[in-house]
């Protein structure tokens, strides 16, 4: 069937919309961020330099040139000139409740409630096939995600990522892997906020343990709910959190 | 449902003994490239260094992933704690035609073995010694795709510790390209399982890969290289 030009409006609109260059180079960026987050590469560490870094992520000088001086201007690198120079991982460099707060500025509710229902679908999918696809080896995993709650914000926000992505690691689907991982990398700091609030760690910890629960005796439908729980229980904070801030 | 015999056919057979010989034809290649591996490290005279296992073990990879119908989709080598230096590992690892160096900015790392040795298809392999699969998983440090990673110890002295693992990750898709037609000879309920029973490839439509199944009563079991079967009739769980 030929779709009519009105008809075809909305899935046509992708195509004319420029391409943007500054993906690679973003991408980069988020690739050594996440090595700082997941404390691969640390503090006051020598990073390579722009011809080696470009070889081992396979792009081009000029994109790694830039993808350094970006992060320079972020902070997460520091550049020291001489003999001893190089490029270097800076001391203040991990997600900062200054740079959370900034981002929850930036953001409208609208973006924050549109976010986590994305968030809230993405999940859900992963939880409910991973109720029907969990074996005992997997649930060892996940259950080794669920942390204290005296582990301190940094930690906790961590472990409720990783925790996700076991449930989508459960359900067998890259896809649903490959959004979930897009999705935290837009949510970025922001989830840092909640995690240093002794209630919502208190909170969210009891609904850890449900949706594993749920995953574990194959019940998806419960498994799903538990699982919207937790992500709603992220984006309320921060709509209480932001609408306090007007 | 078609009554499953007590004696297979011969088309049954073949079936089963070409998916059995794609399944072994990886883990012997497999077997063979870690032998070579280990002697070529101990013949290494200088000091192990990132160079020189990138120079030992790329041109094997690119091999791998650019043979016509091969079901390697990337291949590589991970070093154990101690070949280059005490908490570091090193990761020589490509994926695909375009050769894309896999987690390539953990070998910045002082520490990257942290980032290993949980995984089991790296601490299996090096806790045993023994070859192992690992999967279907979905992949996200290198492919981020639905896998088999098949691994096996690499040794520099036969009597002395694992120094690292070379390995080969085969996607599901793949797998399902190759051994769809077989499993439909086989009977229409016939299905690929890893040793957990999950599916890997199942003529059944019900049975998705990552489902667990259960063999039907009575049906024919045959090898599929060390760990995988292949059920002549299963039933999703």
């Amino acid at each position: 069937m030929l779709l009519t030009p009105q008809g075809a409006s909305r899935s046509l609109a992708a195509v004319f919309t420029p391409i943007k260059s500054r993906g690679l180079v973003d991408e980069v960026c988020g690739r050594i961020e996440q090595a700082v987050e997941t404390g691969l590469l640390t503090s006051g560490q020598r990073l390579p330099n722009e011809t080696e870094l470009a070889a081992a992520l396979g792009v081009s000088a000029v994109t790694a040139r830039e993808a350094l001086s970006q992060l320079r201007t972020s902070g997460i690198i520091r550049t020291a000139r001489g003999r001893n120079g190089g490029s270097f991982i800076a001391d203040d460099v991990l997600p900062s409740r200054e740079r959370a707060l900034d981002q929850l500025r930036e953001l409208t509710r609208l973006q924050i409630s549109d976010l986590g229902l994305h968030y809230q679908a993405i999940a859900a999918a992963c939880a409910s096939v991973a109720a029907r696809r969990s074996d005992a080896a997997d649930m060892a995993t996940l259950r080794s995600f669920i942390p204290s709650t005296e582990e301190d914000p940094l930690h906790w926000r961590l472990a409720l990522s990783e925790f996700l992505l076991e449930v989508a690691a459960i359900a067998r689907s890259a896809r649903l892997a490959r959004e979930l991982i897009r999705l935290q990398a837009d949510l970025g700091p922001l989830t840092l906020l909640p995690c240093a609030d002794a209630g919502y760690r208190a909170r969210t910890s009891g609904l850890l343990e449900e949706v594993a629960a749920a995953v574990e005796a194959h019940q998806p439908a419960a498994a799903e709910a538990a699982v919207k729980a937790l992500v709603a229980a992220t984006t309320d904070w921060l709509l209480t959190e932001q609408s306090q801030r007007y | 449902m078609p009554e499953t015999t007590a004696s297979p056919g011969p088309l049954t057979l073949d079936a089963a003994g070409e998916l059995d010989a794609a399944v072994t034809g990886i883990e012997s290649r497999l077997a063979a490239w870690a032998s070579e591996t280990g002697a070529a490290l101990a013949a290494l005279s200088a000091k192990v260094t990132g160079t020189a296992v990138d120079k030992l073990i790329r041109p094997v990879v690119e091999e791998l992933v650019r043979a016509p119908d091969s079901y390697v989709a990337g291949a590589g080598f991970l070093a154990n704690a101690g070949l280059l230096g005490p908490d570091r590992s090193y990761i020589a690892w490509w994926q695909g035609e375009e050769m894309e160096h896999v987690d390539a900015l953990a070998n910045f790392s002082p520490n990257s073995i942290s980032r290993y040795v949980k995984s089991e298809w790296f601490r299996v392999p090096v806790e045993t010694g023994q070859a192992h699969v690992t999967g279907p998983y979905v992949d996200f440090l290198c492919t981020d795709e639905y896998v088999l990673t098949f691994t096996h110890p690499v040794f520099c002295r036969p009597d002395g510790p694992v120094v690292g693992i070379v390995g080969m990750d085969v996607t599901v898709q793949r797998l399902e390209r190759g051994a769809m037609p077989g499993l439909r000879r086989i009977g229409e309920r016939a299905t690929l399982v890893n040793s957990d029973g999950r599916a890997i490839v199942s003529a059944a439509p019900d049975i998705a890969a990552g489902d667990l199944a259960a063999a039907e009563e009575g049906c024919g079991v045959y090898p599929a290289g060390r760990k995988c079967r292949i059920w002549s009739g299963a039933t999703a769980l």
